[in-house]
Formats: C-alpha cells, structure tokens, sequence
C-alpha cells in the first residue's frame, strides 16, 4: 500500500485532489505562498478526497503555523533578522557510483535562480566513468574526483575547492526545491551562525521500506525553525539539529573547528555519524546551528527492505561511532549516559511493543539491525581510523 | 561633506604590547592621517607603557599623558580634556582597529550628528572551547548582532565605551563619565543613562569594527572580580537614577525565591567572610566540573556564583540588609507619572503606524485595531524611546496572537492591501476565513 506524495498551496486550494489508483495514502506538504508550513498523511478513499474536509484537515495540521506566517508576511516582518544581499555560495554534491539518483539532483539544482552559486560534483572513488559522463552534460557544474573513499574526505575536499565562503551540501540522492538555497543562505546574517540544516521530505513512498523509514527515522525536523545555540545547550544532543543530506557550513569556521573526521561517513567501516559529529563540535565551540524548515528537499528513501535494514544497522554504527570518537578524543564523559538514555527510553520499548506484536510497532527485525549496529560502532569506528591510517600512509 | 578632526582616546594600564598592536593598527586607517590624533592616558603604569610611548614613531600627533587613578572613567575625561577634534573617539587599548574604523564613524556623525556611535568589537576568533570562552564570546557575538539589527531598541546597557565616539562639544556638556565610579567600572552604563535622558540616539556603525583581544586578559576568576565590581557600580546608578532602581539585579535579592537562595542572602550579610570561603572553594570546583564536561552543572553554579560576587559588590556599598530593602524601596513615587503615552489604530496601517511613532517618540503605545484592543506597550525605564523601526517586532513578537484575531474580525490593514494587490485579493478572502477558524479554536479552548 503505497503513499502518495503530494504538494498543496493552502491560499489556493483546489476542490479536490485525486491521486493514481494505488495509493491508500496521501502524503501533503501544506505550502503557504510557497513556503513550507507543514504536512498532513491523509487516508485516501476512491482515489481522492477534497472539500471542507481536506481543508480543516490541512489547517489542523499546519496550526498555528499557519497563522503566524500570515501575519508576518503582512507584518514584512522575518525572525532572521534584516535583509542584506544573499552572499554567493557554491553547491557541492557528493556522489559514489549512482549517476541515475545524481542526474535527479543535478536537474533540480539547475532549477535553482542563478545567483552566480558555483556548483561542484565531488566524484568519490568511482569505480566507472559513468559520473564523469554525466556532469559533462552540465556545463555549469564543475567534477572533481576524490579518490580517498568516505563521504567525509569527499566534503572535506568540496570546503577544499570551494571558491565561496558559504557551501551547501546536497546528497546525491536528494532533489532540492528552488527555493533551498536562497533560505539556506538567508540564516547566516548572524555571525555565530555556522551551519544551516533544512527540511528533508520524502521523494516518494513507494514501497513499504520507505515508508518505514519515513516513519520510524525521518530526515525532516518538523516546520519550526530552531536555533540550536553551543552557548546553552548540550552539544552532544544533536539529533534534532538536522541532516547532512541539506546542509550549508560556512567555510571559515574550519579554522577553528577544523574539517570532517574522515574516519567517519558513509563509505568507511563507520557508515555514518560524520554530520553529527561536526555539529557537536560547532556546539562545543558555542556557535550556533540552524534548522530551517523553510530550506526544502527531497530525498529518495531506499526502496528494498534489505537496504532499509542497512541503512538502519548503518545509523546505529554512526551513531555509536561518533559517541566513541566523542568519549574517546573529545573526552566528553557524559557519553555514557546519553547510550543509556536511548537504550531506556526508546530501544527497549520499542523492542518490548515489538515482541508484544501491538500495533504500529516497528518490525524486529529493523530493531534488532539497529542494535547490532550500536554494538559494531566502537570497534568500527577504531578499524576506521587504521585504515584511515593506512590509507594516507600509502598514499604518501 | 567637510571631514571631521577626530582625537582617539586610549585608557592603557600596564598592556604596554597590547597598546603597541592598537596604536599600529591605527597606522592602517583609511581616515585622512592628519585629522587624527591619539591620546593615550597611562593610568597607573608599572610597565614599560611610558618609554614604548616615548620611542613609539606614529605618523599621526601622539600625546601620550600620565595619570594615577586606577578609573577608566577618569582617565577617559583627561583624556577627553586635552583632545583638540571635533569627535572624541574612545578605544580601548585591547582593540585592534580595522582600517575603515575611524572613516566609518566619521561617516555616521556627518550623517546624523549628535549621536553616540558604537562600533563592534567582537572577539579576535579563536579556537578556544572551554566554558568559560564560550561564554564569553558568544555574549559579546551576539550583543553586536543584536544591536546591529534595524529594530533593535537600544537600552543603557547597550552604551559600550570601548569603541565608542561622539562630539567632544557634547561630552563636555554631559560632563563626560563620572568619576564617582572610580575602579568599580560601570561607568559607561551610567553615561548611557544619562545620554538617553538627553535624548542623543545611540547608532552603531556597522563597518567601524576592532578586533578584541580580551582573551590575553580575560579569566574566570577575573570574571567574578568583575561581578563584584558590578554589584558596586550598579547601587551607584541606582543612586543617580533612582528610576532604574527596580529593574536593577540588586531586586532579585529581595524576592529571592528558594529556601537555599534566602539563607545564602541571609547568611551573607551576617557574616561574609565565611560565604567568602565557600565561594572560592566552589569556584575550584568549577575546574572539576569542566574537567569531566558537565556543561549544565557548570553553567548553573557559574550562575550562582556569579549572583553571589555581585551581591557581595552590592553589600560593599550598601553594607546592611536594611539599607538594600530601602535602596530597593526607596524609588521616589511618582516616576512612573510623566511618561509619554499614545494611542494608535493599526488598522491604518503599519507605515501610518510608524510614521506618528516616528513623529511622537513615545514611551508607551496603547494599541487598537478599529475598535478592538489589541494590548499596551508599557513604558520602561533606561530604554530610547520607541521608534517607527521597533514596531514591527514589537508586534510580532509580543502581540501576535490578539493581532491576528483582529485582523480577523476586521480585515486587512490600510497599506498593506494597498502595496501588495495581486497577493491579498487572490487569498484575502480566504485568509480571513482561515483567521476566523484560528479565533473559533482559541475561544473553544479559553472556554
């Protein structure tokens, strides 16, 4: 039964949305004059609903978000302080052998309005040449390869060859909105500001897989815009800060915060942890991070439940690879606690509903990956690291 | 446009490099080099201050004046007194100045003179990640940012004399800071009170910015210094501004709300000394604290002690608790007559709104939308009065909700339907449909 991805502007609603035949479920991305102010999952009867009904269901849903945009758009008024000139920025996209998701991205970042952003393809250790063809058809992107494996070296090298301050990072199976970059780059007038995240919905809901994943791990962190400030936070606490996938860092701050640890990310023994990581030093240091709702993307979940169970087992092993490198290099002690934490108050709940077979609890076999995946972390992180070492010293 | 003489004024106590690096820095100033000329007041030097001075080769006059005060505000009026320009520019000696830094103070008195001009100083960046950097430097950060927004309502702790200019002929009629504070600091708040009373407008020049190397001598323990020093200078203010005087921390003292906090007050007036002792035994427990990254912990009892040093500051002055009750109580009836209220009907507009804001330079606003109350920004003390600028985030963020349900009942504003048709006829009617459920749900749940 698959969820149908649809998008309404609440100003102008039509009467009635009908979707294709196989869609039990719609969800919708309520937008008002464009900007996203929340989402609503709709049951969908007879391949379509409408009327009163759609409309009170979308207004409960974006609350009192919905009247608070009004009124401040005609307030012309903004929480981000005043309007200068948006600085340029240069748009990195870091991809490994899926030139099929890239040619997605790559289309929808040229919907982007030209502001003279730069673009970059950071082509990590392909095993083809089928990336490099495909940029060619892109005279504005610019290719770099990148042969140290690992999503991190691959940023590391796009903040390297950046020619802006200011780098936005997409993954290369995300679909930006042309609006993305514009209210990415707007967070930043603040000067403690490092890193803005955005919102990530899902591209489609095809398969049961994603729409797991949307429901147990989504990328999106509601429609609220939040400042996370280092100064009176817990910089360990960074799930909420938002995803990699949708990102822009502000380039001078690694002269003081420093780069990605590339022994974390995605194609390393680590799989993940990179992007929390980085924000938990940006926090250390008392910067601030941005979420904001209004930067929209759209990622493709992984469409088979096999992929689905790695990318959760994946998740785990980030995660308990960046508390390592935190407990371990940063000697942040409090480590321990926040392991227990989640372990007590969502792991073995969510494992007990799931043994109890109640309803809507999450399959076990996606839990029992995802603890397989804490218990791997520590060690994965440190074969990492040696083979990180090797690596380098081989290519020296 | 005729290019003003500027006389820079440097307070310098025992920095003598730290001096050298700012002087240097003036060297790069984009300003005209003959209208500049810098005084430096060595207050009480032990160091090599005098000799730099002496050997020191500056492109521009260098008048480099002795005195034995230890009062940044003293040495701020000598200096002031010997200065020969048009504007007193007031910089501190740990501040290293960009090269637009003076043209661009110069630039906002042509523009609008009689203000008191403030540049930035943030912080030279540095890596530094322990608690007490932080701390430090995303206050000041974030200080700079907030007065750098359009609508920011600049208050009298907003008036930061380490980047500070204005009219020499002005200082002189305020009688510059008052030398009263001697040691304690505090100073500059109180100048601020007294040009806001004066009604000068505090302007900040965005591109007048220093780099401040407060981290060479900044410290945790200096810090609580510090405090104590503030709890001192604030019972001054409160003397010369009695107005002030409830919005003062000192208040909290009185109305302290847990058992701990009430005997931790008590049992510092009766015998200080030993709440003395168990501070400093707390403050190297902090290290600890640090030491094993228990951020909250820390920052709750570098609150509690920061509270605690400047109680002590405050008791230094005040010196009994009968005396803080009626320093608190003390404030003269009557204050609040005299302030400046208006009425205003929104639903004429924002642009008429801040255009009679503009014109009348109120304390307080009694606001209406046609008919319907919308709420009352009450009158402040130590604040400019509002301006056009401040209304918006005034109404955004304090009067969101009973303007939105006006708005609902009474339709769009004047202006804002005029300015943005094709926007407000296409949804207008459907907004206010939508204004209508948001007013059905809030009496739903008031009721």
């Amino acid at each position: 039964m698959a969820t149908a991805i649809v998008e309404l502007e609440i100003s102008k609603l039509p009467p009635e949305i009908t979707v294709e035949e196989r869609y039990s479920k719609a969800l919708v991305l309520i937008r008002l004059h464009g900007k996203p102010i929340g989402q609503a999952l709709l049951s969908v009867v007879g391949g379509g609903i409408g009327g009163d009904e759609l409309r009170e269901t979308l207004m409960k849903a974006a609350g009192d978000n919905l009247w608070k945009n009004l009124l401040y758009e005609t307030l012309e008024w903004d929480e981000r302080g005043s309007v200068e000139v948006l600085p340029i920025a240069t748009v990195a996209v870091c991809t490994r052998d899926r030139p099929e998701d890239l040619r997605r991205t790559l289309d929808a970042l040229m919907q982007l309005p030209d502001e003279g952003q730069e673009y970059l393809v950071i082509d990590n250790c392909p095993s083809t040449d089928a990336t490099k063809e495909l940029v060619k058809n892109y005279p504005q992107a610019r290719y770099v390869r990148e042969d140290l494996p690992g999503s991190s070296a691959a940023r590391n090298r796009a903040l390297r060859e950046a020619k802006h301050e200011f780098v936005a990072f997409t993954d290369d199976d995300a679909a930006p909105d042309p609006n993305w970059l514009r209210s990415l780059l707007r967070n930043f007038s603040d000067p403690r500001v490092m890193c803005v995240t955005g919102l990530v919905m899902p591209l489609e809901l095809e398969t049961e897989a994603q729409e797991w994943f949307e429901r147990y791990s989504p990328h999106g962190r509601g429609f609220e815009r939040r400042v996370v400030d280092g100064a009176h936070c817990n910089p360990l606490i960074v799930h909420l800060v938002g995803v990699s996938a949708s990102m822009a860092l502000r380039k001078s701050s690694i002269d003081y915060i420093g780069l990605f640890d590339e022994a974390l990310g995605a194609g390393t023994p680590t799989v993940g942890g990179e992007d929390c990581e980085l924000f938990a030093r940006i926090l250390r240091a008392g910067y601030c991070i941005v979420y904001e709702p209004r930067a929209l993307s759209w990622h493709r979940h992984r469409r088979t439940w096999e992929e689905l169970r790695k990318t959760l087992q994946g998740y785990g092993i980030g995660v308990y690879a960046f508390w390592t490198r935190m407990f371990v290099i940063n000697r942040e002690f409090s480590v321990p606690l926040l392991a227990w934490g989640w372990l007590w108050y969502k792991q073995i709940p969510e494992l007990i509903a799931s043994l109890r077979k109640q309803p809507d609890a999450v399959p076990r076999d996606l839990l029992w990956a995802q603890l397989r995946g804490c218990i791997s972390g520590p060690m994965a992180y440190f074969a990492s690291r040696k083979l990180l070492q090797k690596m380098k010293g081989s290519n020296e | 446009m005729e290019n003003l003489t500027v006389s820079i004024i440097i307070p310098s106590h025992n920095r003598s490099s730290s001096l050298r690096r700012a002087l240097d820095a003036l060297h790069l100033q984009t300003y005209p080099i003959d209208l500049i000329e810098v005084i430096v007041v060595a207050d009480s030097c032990i160091d090599n201050t005098l000799a730099m001075l002496q050997d020191y080769k500056a492109r521009f006059k260098v008048q480099a004046i002795e005195e034995n005060c230890r009062s940044a505000a003293i040495a701020r009026n000598t200096g002031a007194a010997s200065a020969t320009g048009q504007l007193l520019l007031f910089l501190d000696d740990d501040i290293e100045a960009l090269p637009p830094l003076v043209e661009s103070h110069a630039r906002v008195h042509s523009l609008r003179p009689g203000s008191a001009v403030m540049g930035p100083y943030p912080p030279k960046l540095h890596g530094g990640t322990t608690l007490f950097e932080v701390e430090v430097r995303s206050w000041w950060e974030e200080k700079f940012y907030q007065m750098s927004q359009p609508g920011h309502r600049f208050t009298y702790l907003d008036l930061l004399s380490g980047n500070l200019s204005l009219d020499a002929e002005l200082f002189a009629r305020l009688d510059g800071f008052d030398s009263a504070f001697g040691n304690c600091g505090g100073e500059d708040y109180e100048f601020g009170m007294r040009l806001l009373k004066a009604n000068v407008p505090f302007v900040v020049a965005a591109e007048a910015v220093g780099y401040h190397y407060e981290h060479e001598t900044n410290n945790l323990d200096r810090s609580f210094r510090r405090f104590r020093q503030e709890g001192r200078s604030n019972v001054l203010i409160g003397y010369r501004h009695p107005e002030l005087r409830p919005i003062l921390p000192i208040a909290a003292y009185e109305t302290a709300c847990s058992l701990v906090d009430k005997i931790v007050v008590a049992v510092t007036f009766f015998c200080p000394a030993a709440m003395d002792w168990l501070a400093v035994g707390l403050r190297q427990s902090l290290d600890v604290l640090e030491s094993l990254r228990m951020r909250g912990t820390w920052r709750w009892l570098r609150a509690k002690l920061r509270a605690y040093w400047y109680l002590r500051g405050a008791i230094d002055e005040l010196k009994s608790r009968s005396a803080l009750s009626s320093f608190i109580q003390g404030e003269p009836a009557g204050a609040d007559l005299g302030r400046h209220e208006i009425e205003i009907d929104l639903q004429e507009g924002w642009e008429a709104a801040e255009r009679i804001i503009d014109e009348k330079k109120p304390d307080g606003i009694y606001l209406s939308y046609g008919e319907l109350s919308v709420g009352h920004v009450t009158p402040k003390f130590g604040v400019e009065p509002l301006r056009g600028a401040h209304l918006r985030s005034i109404l955004a963020l304090d009067f969101a909700e009973p303007l939105a349900r006006a708005i609902a009942v009474k339709g769009m504003p004047k202006s804002a339907a005029h300015s943005e048709p094709s926007l407000v006829d296409n949804t207008l009617l459907q907004n206010l449909q939508l204004f209508t459920v948001l007013e059905k749900k809030n009496l739903k749940t008031s009721s």
